[in-house]
């Protein structure tokens, strides 16, 4: 049965927020540990 | 060659003396798989499921949880009598060390499953004859591969502060392809069902084995030395 | 033990291309939301799909980088190595967590479970304990000659257990059928989709370089300096 084209958009959107959080996050983590590794 | 067997079996035979002397983590184990059964037998609900289809599984949680306790108590030992350095000063190859070690891990583990079985007859109902040989060698083949693994990072974890949460830790993984393998030779066995189905996995946890027992073999030496 | 240069200029050129693969991932998210077809019997859920199977490859691809060099560092006992299997170890967990975060969201709308025993999710699963094993390994080493064999062996018994695990949780699959593939609707994936998971895939590789680059620098720095951040 095809689906409903909204229905569950928010998985799909919890998702792709999850990974940009996660991947954007960690680069974040490691930008921040170099500028404070650099200052020394 | 044969100075390498002889210290091995030295290793293996000190190891064994002394848990004999003792029987602290014999009795534990053992008490251990016992508690495992029975707990399983009560937190099922008889009406849902049978004993039959849960009798593979708790079978292998069985022994795979009592090896892992098995594995711990390996080098506890050494590490409150800091004998481990002592024996690594011994000019003794390395890979002699761990076959004995390996040896007496296994010769532990392997009595723990013999008296665990029984008692798994006894809770379970299940009916052995005809499969009991296939049982028994199954067991064999899944057991001798993780404890291999076990037994080398028993060897890194005694030197952690958290060792009894870091060896279950990294062993785990180890455990997937044994305990799936055993499981479903196990789960055909007591079905009855014949040899033939049966051959592809128990080569598969033979193959198992072979790799891991050697790999472990080779990576003892390099683990030690600086 | 690497000079302060070196390290700084890894860390430098590897947060350029995390920067790059950024980027690409923000292409990425466009191309699969705006321009690629909706999956007719999964719906918009589907799409989860581009930025979750990715993630399994460069956690995959990450863990045999940790196994290579674990092995290599026990030949050649060069410590840059076991800093280079350090440091894709730790990328590894991310993109580890990545899939196993998206997975569940994908699994839940679409086959009403929030996790499903397939291959790909149980494989990476494993990935993500072998991973966390090797770092809490690490952290509760303090010597770093020990440090760095320890977990170079249990990088090396890792990489030789992904096989085995492979072979049998796909053979038990295909004993236990279970209603849940996590494929997409057709045995073959139509272009535009193939087209569009090809693209993200490079973007991941792109970050999983980056990412490991810039923490190999990271962690140069830390030894050279001998700070509470060296492990």
């Amino acid at each position: 049965m095809p689906a409903d084209p909204n229905a569950n958009a928010g998985y799909m959107i919890a998702a792709y927020i999850v990974t940009a959080v996660i991947l954007g996050g960690y680069a974040l983590a490691l930008w921040r540990k170099a500028k404070g590794a650099g200052r020394r | 060659m044969g100075e390498f067997f002889r210290v091995a079996l030295a290793v293996a035979a000190k190891d064994l003396r002394v848990e004999h002397r003792s029987k602290t983590a014999l009795v534990s184990a053992i008490a251990f798989a016992a508690l495992v059964l029975v707990i399983f037998n009560f937190a099922r609900d008889a009406a849902a499921v049978s004993r039959e289809a849960l009798a593979p599984s708790v079978l292998w949680i069985t022994f795979s949880f009592s090896g892992v306790i098995a594995l711990n108590r390996s080098f506890a030992l050494e590490r409150e009598n800091a004998a481990l350095d002592g024996l690594l000063l011994a000019p003794v190859s390395r890979s002699a060390l761990f076959l004995g070690k390996y040896l007496a891990n296994l010769a532990f583990v392997f009595t723990v499953e013999a008296v665990a079985l029984p008692l798994f007859v006894l809770f379970f109902g299940v009916d052995l004859t005809g499969s009991l040989g296939g049982i028994v060698l199954t067991a064999v083949l899944a057991t001798t591969g993780f404890v291999a693994v076990g037994t080398v990072f028993a060897a890194m974890t005694v030197r952690t502060r958290f060792a009894e949460l870091m060896l279950p830790l990294l062993v785990l993984p180890f455990l997937l392809p044994p305990v799936i393998g055993a499981v479903q030779v196990t789960a055909r066995l007591l079905a009855g069902r014949p040899l033939s189905e049966i051959a592809g996995w128990l080569r598969i946890l033979g193959f198992y084995d072979l790799v891991f027992v050697t790999l472990c073999l080779l990576l003892f030496p390099p683990l030690m030395d600086e | 033990m690497t000079e302060t240069p070196a390290g700084r200029r890894a860390t430098r050129r590897g947060l350029g291309i995390v920067a790059l693969g950024l980027l690409g991932l923000a292409g990425v998210y466009v191309l699969a939301l705006r321009y690629t077809p909706m999956e007719r019997f999964q719906g918009l859920p589907q799409k989860i799909f581009y930025v979750h199977v990715p993630a399994a490859w460069s956690a995959m691809l990450a863990f045999s980088l940790v196994g290579i060099a674990s092995a290599l560092y026990l030949w050649l006992r060069d410590p840059r190595l076991d800093l280079f299997a350090e440091s894709a170890a730790e990328v590894g967990l991310i993109f580890s967590m990545v899939m196993l975060t998206t997975g569940p969201l994908w699994g839940r709308p679409v086959w009403n479970t929030w996790w499903t025993w397939d291959a790909r999710l149980t494989f990476t699963l494993i990935l993500f304990f072998l991973f966390l094993g090797y770092r809490a390994l690490r952290g509760a080493l303090q010597d770093p000659g020990e440090r760095a064999r320890f977990s170079a062996v249990v990088g090396i018994l890792g990489l030789v257990l992904v096989p085995f695990v492979h072979l049998t949780v796909y053979l038990f699959r295909t004993l236990h059928p279970q209603p849940i593939v996590l494929k997409p609707s057709s045995p073959s994936l139509p272009g535009e989709m193939l087209r569009t998971l090809l693209v993200s895939v490079g973007v991941y590789t792109v970050l999983l370089l980056g990412f490991v680059m810039t923490r190999y620098g990271l962690g140069a720095q830390a030894r050279l300096e001998g700070g509470e951040d060296a492990r």
